[in-house]
């Protein structure tokens, strides 16, 4: 794992949408990396901008109305300046992507055998028969039963979870490196999900990928996860490794996510308030304006640079920055930490009844 | 896009207009009532005292005969102006929305514009300008700011400039073959073209929705059987049959909406099935029928009023139609000749299309325009009531 | 249930409505008073003769006398054993006027026919992808203007311009020239771009519309992630869903203009193919061959019908045969 150079490195992505009312920031400045064999998860709440820092790594966002800009390096190299033909090189191939709901993520005119030697004829060029039988070969490794007679099934005669085993088949035609997982188990069933995961598991050990994840489930992101980057409308507000994330969230936002877990005592109702307007973000830091810890200095500016806290945990926020008193966050955290916090302790988040 | 929903006036409003015509009437059904009693009345004086030459009015003194087609036509009018205008009225908040939707779309502004133009000319023009007259004087006289071989009209009514005939204001559109004033014969076309629209959209609608929503009400083997007719009817070679029963059975206006209705309810009977099927299942519908509702409220209160912004859309489209088959039956020379309509001008100007092709192609043009016009309003309707249709490209 | 089943079933379904259009079509012409008998007792008036009784001896002749139901089953015999009657006013069976007028009507239906279905979906797919642009309200422009004007005047008015004005095209249909030639073509062009200009335009509204909403589906981005060019994306992700709901509109548009336009397109341009001959017969008053002709384009609505169902329901792999 340990390259001197990651898999995927991304900096200071930013990726804008022109609409009718203007543009909508979706992803402003994000880094973040992966490595071979590793499984980054990027968590944040529905609309924080996680699927399209994912899509924008291999520009399948639509562009226009979007505008991707900053740095994507795969394997050293710049992703976002190739010429749409080579990027199509990559796509599928190199790097593979599942998506959230495997019913809409499949065309119901072709059968899934169609769909599958598809992804694989367009990179390489094998004859109908042998793509057939790595077809039916990558089915059965995703544990579809009688996958050679199941190649000529449409989608709609599969189940939920088996179709998303039919798209992880059809991401792997290619031996890819990373795996870009948007939501993956979302619009699954519990019991599915855990298999789905497990599932993912193995085959980042057999093909040895990076994979990115993308949830706003912090179970999913405890089962799996070797690092997490956590994302609050378009901004990462901390990264590093999941445990440590885990023992000592930094961030208040990450704080108040892990609050959420039942795990931690979590009283239902989530983080009261809403997400800021895309269109018109706040000043300062995203999230002071939902934050109990907010002060002058967090509305003002921009977002505050990554701090880090401990060994690879970058905050962004101005209680850790230069002047700022950690301990005011801190003490108030739930990990139990060097502080003398309580685990699970009282949450400082009423129930949002809006 | 699914909080707009209440926004939608055809659910919020309408609701509270079939609570009280539960009890008594509504302030639409009484108006509808006040002012088809009247025309009722003068429908009996007409058919049952006057004579079959003696037009209506002459009790007044005025020499205008009303047929049994205006008859029907006003009291689609007043159907239209009680059920759509007056409830528009009514609420102006939904009105409002409406309008902004709506206004968006340019060319169905225009083409709102020109099809009031249609309408009030073809509502008004005939009281106020007298009938076309043959004037075989005056023939063929070209329309004005336009000139032709001094040669083609028998006299140029204009200025003869250089052996060329001037168009004249006096005739904006020229003359036929018979003298008849072009402009005029197309004001009086439309008319026609309007009853076509109103009676056979009205006609159309009645029948589609009471069959529709009994189907789907009815259910089982009652709900088969219907629709099975319903494919029947589409089936049917719809023009040819037209021709048929026009050629052998020979047809007047009323003989050509009545035809045209007969096979164009088809399509409005499945959708209102369709459309019943799934707001029965909606819940607002369950709790209604709960609290008692009769099938007959339901349908009244809901189903109705739920359907009804995509029952109108459907009709609009559905009018274009029928003014080309009209059109189309007028050309081939089915139908009467002496009703005035764009077809049959079209169809009498044809021989004389070389030499004086403005009494084809004032006409065409009109229908083109009218049509096109309905085609787009449709269309802005299809738009406004789907708000959705456009968020997703958002 | 199967596909064969499916099949046969919309099959004998199909047969039921033709039978019953048939007969509709027998009832209303038994109900209207035969031009013929009608004839023959004005002739036989006008020598100074007994009118009821020539009017009884032409009834005699043709079976008229027969009780309804008689009369209905010898004619639904000979309506299903092709045998449909001599044709008067043209001196020849019924069977062989309509196939020689089918043979002119083919000569620019299949064309028509044909440029519809590829430009249609190809303009309107196109339009969609270009959406909001130029060429997009371009493209609905003409859709728009394609199903305001009515076809027949369009015709006139090209006829008008090319044929007497500027001399391009011939004036008169001449049924002379070989079917494959420069003249054929030439003179076939016009009422063939009307007709297309007609159908083409819902067809392309449909495509856009349908296209529209799956070239921004998922599984569109799902073959951006494989690597699908957009092309390639557009032509089979795009292009096969959107011909679903498109075959229901793509045969009834043609099925609409074949029954209705073509007649006034063929009457327009002079060419002696079905629509003119139906015509012809009406005017004529010859009865066989206007139940003939009426009886063809009853099949053709009703196999146009068939077929639109059956192709929804192969295009359309989510249709289990028993929903229908």
């Amino acid at each position: 794992m340990a390259d001197d150079q990651s898999l995927l490195e991304v900096e200071d992505l930013t990726t804008t949408f022109s609409t009718d009312n203007g543009t909508l920031t979706a992803v402003d400045g994000v880094d973040f990396s992966v490595d071979t064999g590793e499984t980054v998860c990027i968590v944040g709440e529905s609309g924080s901008g996680k699927t399209v820092a994912t899509e924008s790594v291999t520009k399948i966002i639509k562009t226009p109305p979007g505008q991707i800009e900053g740095t994507v390096r795969y394997k050293g190299r710049d992703l976002l300046s190739l010429p749409e033909s080579e990027l199509r090189q990559v796509r599928g191939n190199e790097i593979a992507h599942i998506f959230q709901n495997p019913q809409e993520a499949m065309n119901h005119c072709y059968t899934v055998g169609w769909q599958i030697t598809e992804a694989l004829q367009i990179h390489q060029d094998v004859s109908d028969d042998e793509a057939r039988a790595k077809a039916v070969d990558l089915l059965d490794r995703v544990g579809i039963a009688n996958a050679s007679a199941r190649f000529d099934d449409y989608p709609h005669e599969f189940s939920g979870g088996q179709k998303q085993r039919v798209m992880i088949a059809m991401a792997l035609v290619g031996d890819p490196d990373l795996l870009i997982a948007d939501e993956p188990t979302t619009a699954l069933d519990v019991t599915v999900q855990a298999q789905i995961l497990r599932l993912l598991d193995d085959l980042q050990d057999e093909f040895d990928m990076g994979i990115l994840f993308v949830t706003h489930d912090l179970g999913v992101v405890a089962e799996i996860a070797d690092r997490i980057v956590v994302m609050y409308a378009g901004k990462v507000m901390e990264r590093g490794d999941v445990l440590d994330i885990f023992d000592h969230p930094g961030h208040p936002y990450t704080q108040q996510l892990l609050e959420c877990l039942p795990e931690f005592g979590a009283t239902g109702g989530g983080i009261p308030g809403t997400l800021p307007d895309p269109h018109d973000p706040p000043d300062g830091c995203r999230f002071a304006p939902r934050c109990e810890y907010a002060e002058e200095a967090c509305r003002t500016g921009e977002q505050p640079a990554e701090i880090e806290v401990a060994l690879d945990q970058h905050v962004s926020c101005v209680h850790y920055g230069p002047g700022g008193n950690p301990s005011i966050v801190r003490s108030e955290g739930l990990g139990p930490g060097d502080e003398s916090g309580s685990v699970g302790g009282d949450s400082e988040v009423g129930p949002a009844d809006d | 896009m699914a909080t707009e929903e209440s926004e939608r006036f055809d659910q919020v409003d309408w609701n509270d207009l079939s609570r009280s015509g539960r009890f008594d009437l509504s302030i639409n059904s009484l108006g509808m009532l006040l002012t088809t009693l009247p025309l009722a009345l003068l429908g009996v004086y007409d058919w049952q005292f006057t004579g079959r030459r003696t037009p209506t009015f002459e009790f007044i003194g005025l020499d205008r005969g009303l047929e049994t087609i205006d008859f029907f036509f006003i009291f689609t009018l007043l159907l239209a102006f009680w059920y759509l205008v007056v409830p528009l009225y009514q609420n102006p908040r939904m009105t409002r929305y409406y309008w902004k939707e709506f206004k968006r779309n340019r060319p169905a502004v225009v083409s709102l514009g020109w099809l009031a133009i249609v309408f009030v000319g073809g509502l008004f023009g005939p009281l106020i300008m007298d009938p076309p007259q043959q004037e075989l004087l005056i023939a063929y006289q070209p329309p004005v700011f336009t000139s032709v071989v001094d040669t083609t009209p028998a006299t140029c009514v204009g200025e003869v400039v250089s052996g060329q005939c001037q168009g004249t204001w006096q005739h904006p559109l020229g003359t036929t073959q018979g003298g008849k004033d072009v402009f005029t014969m197309i004001v009086y076309g439309m008319t026609i073209s309007m009853q076509i629209a109103f009676i056979t959209t009205t006609i159309v609608a009645v029948i589609g929705v009471t069959f529709g929503t009994l189907s789907a009400y009815a259910g089982g083997w009652v709900d088969e059987v219907m629709m099975r007719f319903v494919d029947i009817i589409l089936s049917f070679p719809t023009f040819l049959m037209f021709l048929l029963i026009l050629y052998i059975y020979g047809g007047g206006l009323g003989m050509f909406i009545v035809v045209f209705s007969l096979f164009a309810w088809g399509g409005m009977a499945r959708y209102v099935r369709s459309k019943s099927l799934s707001i029965s299942e909606e819940e607002f519908i369950k709790a209604s029928r709960i609290s008692g509702a009769s099938t007959y409220q339901v349908i009244r209160g809901h189903v109705v009023p739920n359907a009804a912004s995509s029952i109108i859309t459907n009709l609009t489209l559905l009018i274009p139609g029928f003014l080309l088959f009209e059109a189309q039956l007028a050309f081939l020379g089915i139908g009467d000749s002496a009703v005035p309509s764009w077809g049959q001008l079209i169809s009498a100007g044809r021989s004389d299309l070389s030499f004086a092709p403005w009494i084809v192609l004032a006409p065409g043009i009109v229908l083109f325009l009218t049509i096109l016009a309905f085609n787009f309003l449709g269309d802005a309707l299809l738009d406004a009531l789907n708000p959705e249709a456009e968020a997703e490209n958002a | 249930m199967g596909f064969g089943r499916y099949l046969s079933a919309r099959v004998l379904w199909a047969g039921v409505v033709s039978l019953i259009i048939v007969t509709v079509t027998f009832l209303m012409l038994a109900a209207a008073p035969n031009p013929a008998v009608r004839q023959a007792a004005t002739q036989a008036a006008l020598q100074g003769g007994d009118p009821a009784a020539a009017a009884e001896r032409a009834r005699e002749l043709r079976g008229l006398n027969e009780p309804l139901h008689v009369r209905y089953f010898d004619f639904i015999q000979s309506v299903y054993t092709l045998d449909w009657g001599w044709s008067v006013s043209r001196s020849q069976p019924v069977m062989e006027a309509v196939t020689q007028a089918l043979y002119y009507t083919a000569q620019y239906s299949i064309p028509w026919t044909i440029l519809t279905i590829i430009l249609g979906p190809l303009v309107g797919v196109y339009s969609a992808a270009n959406m909001y642009s130029w060429k997009d309200h371009a493209a609905t422009g003409f859709a728009f203007f394609g199903y305001a004007i009515p076809n027949f005047f369009f015709g006139i008015i090209l006829l008008l311009v090319f044929g007497v004005w500027l001399e391009w095209i011939p004036i008169t249909y001449n049924t002379g020239v070989p079917v494959f030639s420069v003249e054929n073509a030439i003179q076939l062009a016009i009422p063939v771009f009307v007709l297309v200009t007609g159908s083409i335009g819902a067809v392309m509204r449909v495509s856009r519309n349908e296209s529209a909403e799956f070239q921004n589906a998922d599984f569109m981005k799902t073959a951006k992630a494989k690597g699908v060019s957009p092309l390639r994306a557009y032509a089979y992700h795009v292009m096969r869903p959107t011909l679903v709901p498109l075959s229901t509109t793509l045969v009834g548009q043609l099925l609409a203009l074949f029954l209705g336009a073509s007649l006034l397109v063929e009457v327009v341009f002079a060419i002696p193919g079905l629509g003119r001959l139906t015509y012809e017969a009406l005017i004529a008053q010859d009865t066989n061959l206007v139940l003939g002709t009426t009886l063809f384009f009853t099949f053709v609505a009703v196999i146009g019908n068939l077929i639109e169902d059956l192709v929804f329901t192969v295009l359309d792999p989510r249709i289990s045969y028993d929903d229908r």
